[in-house]
């Protein structure tokens, strides 16, 4: 059995998180943030949401952020798409064919579904299949496991931007649960 | 109406807008009718983003007024979008959907639905309210001012009813450039207008 204080102190460690989140976009200069929610992270978009830093927009599904920050992109505005790695798994025509035929830079934020430690077995196909379909189209990325290692933000955005394509940042269960 | 001649009505009456266009046949009109290649974005087979991509942009630079053109092949890929846009509201961005009834990119094949569909009405059930339609090129002479303001108050949806390109018209030329240049040219001539910092670095 789970006791209230377990799950009050959950909830600030998620709380925590999810504002060190927003800090390290914030800081590498995101303001655009387009997202579409996995239950791990709908604390961070609720977060998200009232951060005066950003302008959040709620997508109808993940394809529509990879446009939406291409084009802000193009506007020399920072932007970051945040989404479920079944969402992510939706968008590689979006990606390989906006982002990749035209240089376009893009952070993609997603969790890292189906890895140890994920209570739900229709991730089954994200735990297969989530880093060897990112390894197929070349896209670099990280995995963040612990709240010390969320500075990989700012590295991937920078990655992104220096080498004109995207990159991905995969926040683990551990991290957000 | 013609969808070259549509097309050559609207080149005529744009002033400063961006344009982006999407996949295929509006993206050939636009060239034919336009030749630019530094103020439009051809963003070819995007698949119902060009209005994503439009969006981000005129985040990114409220002051300028930007046209994003969709097919209603890539529009019916992704109807959903117009929440987004509805949700985002914003005045300086005008939807063109271009309605050949068609998948025009892929030799005019069949459309589902294609001769039901009312995207107007489509997109008063998303909550738009700014919403303009056009059958011939005399009522969209007559209203386009009207529709198409230099100051909206919100989003603006305009469905334009044209012909599928003929079999001569498929052969138009398809705008001549491979994405990192068509990304450069645009993004240099912004900056250069704007001052914006897009791609980091200056020449």
């Amino acid at each position: 059995m789970v006791n209230r204080m377990d799950q009050g102190s959950d909830a600030v460690k998620r709380t925590e998180t999810a504002r060190r989140i927003a800090d390290e976009l914030a800081e590498c200069g995101v303001k655009l943030v387009a997202s579409l929610p996995d239950n791990w992270i709908s604390g961070l978009i609720t977060h998200l949401e009232g951060d005066t830093r950003f302008t959040h927009v709620p997508v109808n599904r993940e394809e529509s952020a990879i446009g939406l920050c291409a084009g802000a992109y193009m506007g020399g505005l920072g932007s970051a798409a945040l989404m479920g790695a079944s969402g992510f798994m939706t968008c590689i025509y979006a990606i390989t064919k906006i982002n990749y035929s035209y240089e376009v830079p893009l952070l993609l934020v997603m969790t890292l579904r189906g890895s140890f430690g994920d209570h739900h077995k229709h991730h089954i196909s994200n735990g297969l299949y989530l880093q060897p379909v990112l390894q197929a189209i070349d896209m670099p990325y990280i995995i963040v496991s612990r709240p010390d290692e969320l500075g990989a933000i700012g590295r991937a955005y920078r990655h992104s931007r220096t080498f004109a394509r995207p990159s991905a940042v995969l926040l683990a269960r551990e991290l957000l649960r | 109406m013609k969808y070259v001649d549509c097309f050559k009505f609207l080149a005529g009456r744009r002033t400063e807008e961006l344009v982006i266009t999407s996949a295929g046949n509006s993206g050939q009109a636009w060239w034919t009718a336009t030749r630019d290649s530094e103020r439009s974005f051809y963003l070819d087979a995007s698949m119902s983003l060009s209005t994503m991509f439009a969006s981000g942009l005129a985040v990114a630079l409220p002051k300028k007024r930007v046209w994003a053109f969709m097919g209603d092949g890539a529009f019916c890929m992704n109807p959903g979008m117009l929440m987004v846009e509805r949700q985002m509201n914003l005045s300086n961005l005008t939807h063109f959907l271009v309605s050949n009834r068609a998948y025009g990119a892929t030799s005019n094949a069949r459309l589902p639905n294609s001769t039901s569909n009312d995207y107007a009405a489509i997109a008063r059930g998303c909550g738009l309210t700014r919403i303009h339609a056009f059958t011939s090129l005399a009522e969209l002479e007559r209203g386009f001012e009207a529709a198409v303001p230099k100051t909206a108050s919100g989003h603006t949806m305009v469905v334009l009813e044209v012909e599928p390109f003929s079999d001569e018209e498929q052969k138009l030329e398809q705008p001549p450039f491979d994405g990192p240049e068509m990304k450069y040219r645009f993004a240099r001539a912004l900056e250069r207008e704007t001052g914006a910092s897009i791609i980091g670095y200056r020449l």
